[in-house]
């Protein structure tokens, strides 16, 4: 394989056909790092006509707040259907509240069409490592928030600092939800004295705290203790709304959600939301820092852990050996964590020192599964997705499947059930019978129902595909069976780079 | 408390699981066919014990976490209760054909997942010191690699002979696999991508199955390739989000209820499949950690570590419930919070290997566990 798609498969999702191939392609790597690209997508696919490629409309692309009501209206919609009140009684009933309130297979689908379509592939490649290293999953009452939480909090995000990023990622609700910090309350807040007064619960919940330590900054390198997860869980009290319904047994009006809402959090905006009679008063200690009362402590918290160096080191690891090599050299390591060190953790830097080493080692890097679908598209210009329009349609051209069926059949998506360690990078993890099979069988539906728009020849000459990938192509007879090998030969997996 | 929306039934359909089948005796290779059967349910984020079979006899259980308690449960004897999401569990009880270990884990204490379900599949001595899982290793040892059925191969069923997972697909267009193709990609791929493009070329020469997806299901469909002559020895069912850091629920309509539920499900599907084979069969189930005695702040309760076992299967002739009951006043607990595991359980899996793959326990203790002081807990539970 030529340098240019080398490096655009380790470290990007390949050249679209009509792109031109950049003519100094370690510059070309460095300058995505702020390459901008709005959400391209397209409305529908209709067999063999190409599809017009545009902005995703931004009707389909609500705000936050929007997103905490649709889901609000989605939850009073399915007690109206237990209640079995008019106009909510039949199936087609049920499925419109879902294709009105609910955005996890619209924001998965916009994920998918970014990364087939977008022009900024290597920023797309960091947006999705970070969105696994803060996975948050689709269980639970976060399914409106995920894809959101992905485009604003991490994409938006990847020109800044680690902390920033950090913070960003943690106050948002799709984090707060999944990992059940919306109701935890200081076991010395007002919510729990006035709770003990009535007979009834309020305290601590200690999930968010204990992954924000293990997973998200120091790991458990760091040694750190119960005492230490308390404390975080402690600073992270209050933080968070309550998502879907707020009423108990009542049925209410929109303008009531809001206001009750409002009353709690003293605003609307569940990215900023901090019930202060959930806050644990007086100070916190984790791992032999104190921390003050009141809201801005989590920000001095994820500061301080965001800048450990045990959070380096274990983020350094993960991220060599996501694009550099599946057994990272101590140069490698040092070369990351000296940029994380010397630039005060600004992810520019970081990634840069990441491109770096991912080019200078020749290493081949075994791609994810999703990674491996969308650089097969690309390569092909292949249909691999639906259109927006299809997505919210029963009714439509289905060659290809919906969007999420897509993602678990691969056995790999940000919108499915998870657990929050993500997936991993080791390629390890992914060398079975199973996921083999599934490369073979996709490959094989983009050939028959994608229509691919390049040759098999074309796409080999474009790449500079090695003597092995020709013969093995040359061996096979006819078109799919062409494009099938070409796309599980070793070198289009990430396997063989030679 | 926000309640849940779905039905049970509607829940299950939605719920995914999946499916390892493992230990193929291989003509030639495996001299005696072992005795038995072993297949254990994976059960992924912590199962609370205290929910699935609370002990009742203790006077601090509803005084650490009265909301979590079902009203409705069912009495085992004096002391233990079984969840009401257990039906058809109680029955096999009833039956003498299901027991319960109580207060019990892996000797892991440190609260994590990741670790607890590294170190609860290895069965090494330290989390994430193994490369290879217990089950694995003693099916090498019985002499019976073979294939395994999912999509993700758990570190479990890993042995030093190749196991091999295959889950069915369901991806539009796909046709079927062609062995000539796939062979032709397999001869240009290095050692460990060609032999598992072998694998596939191998699996395209046989008859597919629709296997079908929810998780009672699937434990029909082990159960029944368990059964058949020279069929897996061994099958593992993952059921995950057992990590109910709030509103778990007390009965079978809350958050764990219905995880339990899920398990009581795959149990009936176990037995309906396995046929007679049930007679030889052991099923256990297996959890990273327990959760902690008294509930937490958000109607739910936090990691822990001693948590019950469930064990199910023609191989137990005699229901008990086995405990070495540590206690729940907080001066019982360990770090003041968690149900002490007062029996290792992996003295619990040796005893299962043992009656199944018919393995000397010494043996097992060594060459499994690592740990040649293991109990032999085998009488209590087979006797």
């Amino acid at each position: 394989m030529n340098e240019e798609f080398r490096i655009a498969q380790k470290l990007g999702l390949m050249f679209l056909p009509d792109s031109p191939i950049p003519q100094n392609i370690s510059l070309w790597a460095t300058r995505q790092l702020s390459a901008k690209s709005p959400a391209l997508g397209v409305k529908r696919v209709r067999s063999y006509h190409k599809p017009k490629v545009s902005e995703w409309p931004q009707s389909l692309q609500p705000n936050l707040q929007k997103r905490d009501e649709m889901f609000w209206t989605y939850k009073e919609n399915v007690e109206k259907h237990q209640r079995n009140m008019p106009g909510f009684q039949t199936e087609a009933d049920r499925n419109r509240n879902r294709q009105e309130n609910l955005m996890e297979d619209l924001d998965a689908l916009k994920f998918a069409h970014r990364n087939v379509y977008g022009e900024d592939q290597l920023r797309l490649r960091f947006n999705a490592f970070w969105a696994n290293h803060f996975r948050t999953a689709n269980i639970f009452d976060n399914g409106n928030h995920i894809g959101h939480a992905i485009e604003e909090a991490i994409l938006a995000n990847l020109n800044g600092d680690f902390s920033n990023m950090l913070y960003k990622v943690t106050t948002h609700p799709s984090m707060l939800i999944y990992l059940d910090n919306i109701w935890s309350a200081g076991p010395n807040s007002q919510e729990a004295v006035w709770a003990k007064r009535d007979g009834k619960q309020a305290g601590l919940n200690d999930n968010l705290g204990r992954e924000l330590l293990e997973l998200h900054t120091v790991s458990p390198s760091a040694k750190y203790t119960e005492a230490d997860i308390k404390g975080a869980a402690k600073i992270l009290a209050g933080w968070g709304a309550e998502p879907g319904r707020v009423s108990g047994d009542k049925l209410i009006s929109l303008s009531e959600r809001n206001n009750k809402i409002k009353k709690i959090g003293g605003t609307l905006n569940s990215w900023n939301y901090f019930k202060t009679t959930y806050a644990e008063p007086g100070n916190k200690t984790v791992m032999g820092k104190t921390f003050g009362p009141g809201k801005q402590a989590l920000r001095e918290l994820t500061d301080f852990l965001g800048s450990h160096d045990h959070t380096i080191n274990y983020i350094t690891f993960k991220l060599a050996q996501h694009f550099v090599s599946d057994t990272p050299s101590q140069s490698d390591l040092n070369h990351i964590s000296r940029a994380w060190i010397d630039s005060k953790g600004n992810l520019d830097q970081i990634h840069t020192a990441v491109i770096e080493r991912a080019i200078a080692s020749k290493e081949p890097k075994f791609q994810w599964p999703m990674t491996w679908l969308f650089q097969v598209i690309r390569l092909s210009g292949a249909n691999g997705f639906i259109g927006w329009e299809e997505e919210q349609s029963n009714d439509y051209n289905d060659n290809i499947m919906r969007t999420n069926k897509i993602f678990e059949e691969l056995g790999q998506g940000f919108w499915l059930p998870g657990q929050p360690n993500g997936y991993s990078s080791d390629k390890n993890e992914w060398l079975s019978g199973e996921m083999f099979e599934r490369r073979i069988r996709f490959a094989t539906s983009l050939y028959n129902a994608g229509f691919p728009t390049q040759k098999v020849e074309n796409i080999m000459d474009r790449v500079g595909a090695n003597s092995v990938t020709r013969e093995l192509v040359d061996s096979v007879m006819g078109g799919r069976r062409k494009f099938v090998a070409l796309m599980c030969s070793p070198e289009i997996m990430g396997l063989d780079n030679a | 408390m926000p309640k849940i929306n779905l039905t049970r039934r509607q829940f299950l359909k939605a719920s995914g699981a999946s499916l390892f089948l493992a230990g193929l005796p291989l003509p030639g290779f495996t001299k005696d066919e072992p005795p038995g059967t072993i297949s254990v349910i994976m059960l992924e984020g912590g199962m609370d014990g205290l929910t699935a079979v609370p002990p009742f006899g203790d006077p601090n259980l509803m005084r650490m976490r009265k909301n979590l308690i079902p009203d409705n449960y069912l009495k085992l004897n004096s002391f233990f209760g079984l969840h009401p999401s257990f039906q058809y569990f109680s029955g096999l009880m009833a039956n003498n054909n299901a027991s319960v270990i109580h207060a019990t884990n892996f000797p892991y204490t440190k609260r994590s997942h990741f670790e607890g379900q590294n170190l609860m599949q290895g069965g090494g001595l330290n989390p994430f010191s193994e490369t290879t899982g217990w089950l694995g290793r003693a099916l090498d040892l019985a002499k019976t690699p073979g294939r395994s059925m999912s999509l993700d191969m758990p570190l479990l069923l890993r042995g030093a002979h190749e196991n091999d997972n295959f889950f069915p697909a369901s991806i539009r267009n796909s046709g079927t696999l062609k062995t000539d193709l796939i062979n032709m990609i397999s001869n240009v791929h290095a050692e460990q991508s060609s032999s598992i493009f072998t694998k596939v070329s191998k699996k395209s020469t046989q008859k597919e199955s629709v296997v079908p997806r929810d998780p009672a299901s699937l434990a029909k469909y082990a159960g029944k390739a368990m059964s058949m002559e020279g069929g897996p020895l061994s099958s593992v069912i993952k059921v995950d989000q057992f990590d109910t850091h709030s509103n778990q629920g007390s009965d079978e309509y809350g958050r764990h209820g219905e995880r339990l539920a899920i398990i009581d499900d795959i149990i009936a599907g176990y037995k309906e499949g396995l046929g007679d084979a049930w007679d030889r069969s052991i099923i256990l189930t297996l959890t990273e950690f327990g959760r902690t005695v008294k509930e937490n702040g958000t109607w739910g309760t936090d990691h822990g570590w001693g948590s019950a076992g469930l064990l199910a299967g023609g191989a137990i002739n005699k229901s008990r419930v086995i405990s070495n009951w540590p206690g729940l006043a907080e001066k019982d607990l360990f770090e003041k919070r968690d149900l002490i595991s007062s029996i290792d359980y992996r003295s619990v899996c040796a005893a299962c290997i043992e009656h199944a793959l018919g393995l000397d326990h010494d043996l097992i203790a060594d060459k499994v566990f690592f740990t040649p002081s293991l109990s032999r807990v085998y009488d209590y539970i087979f006797s």
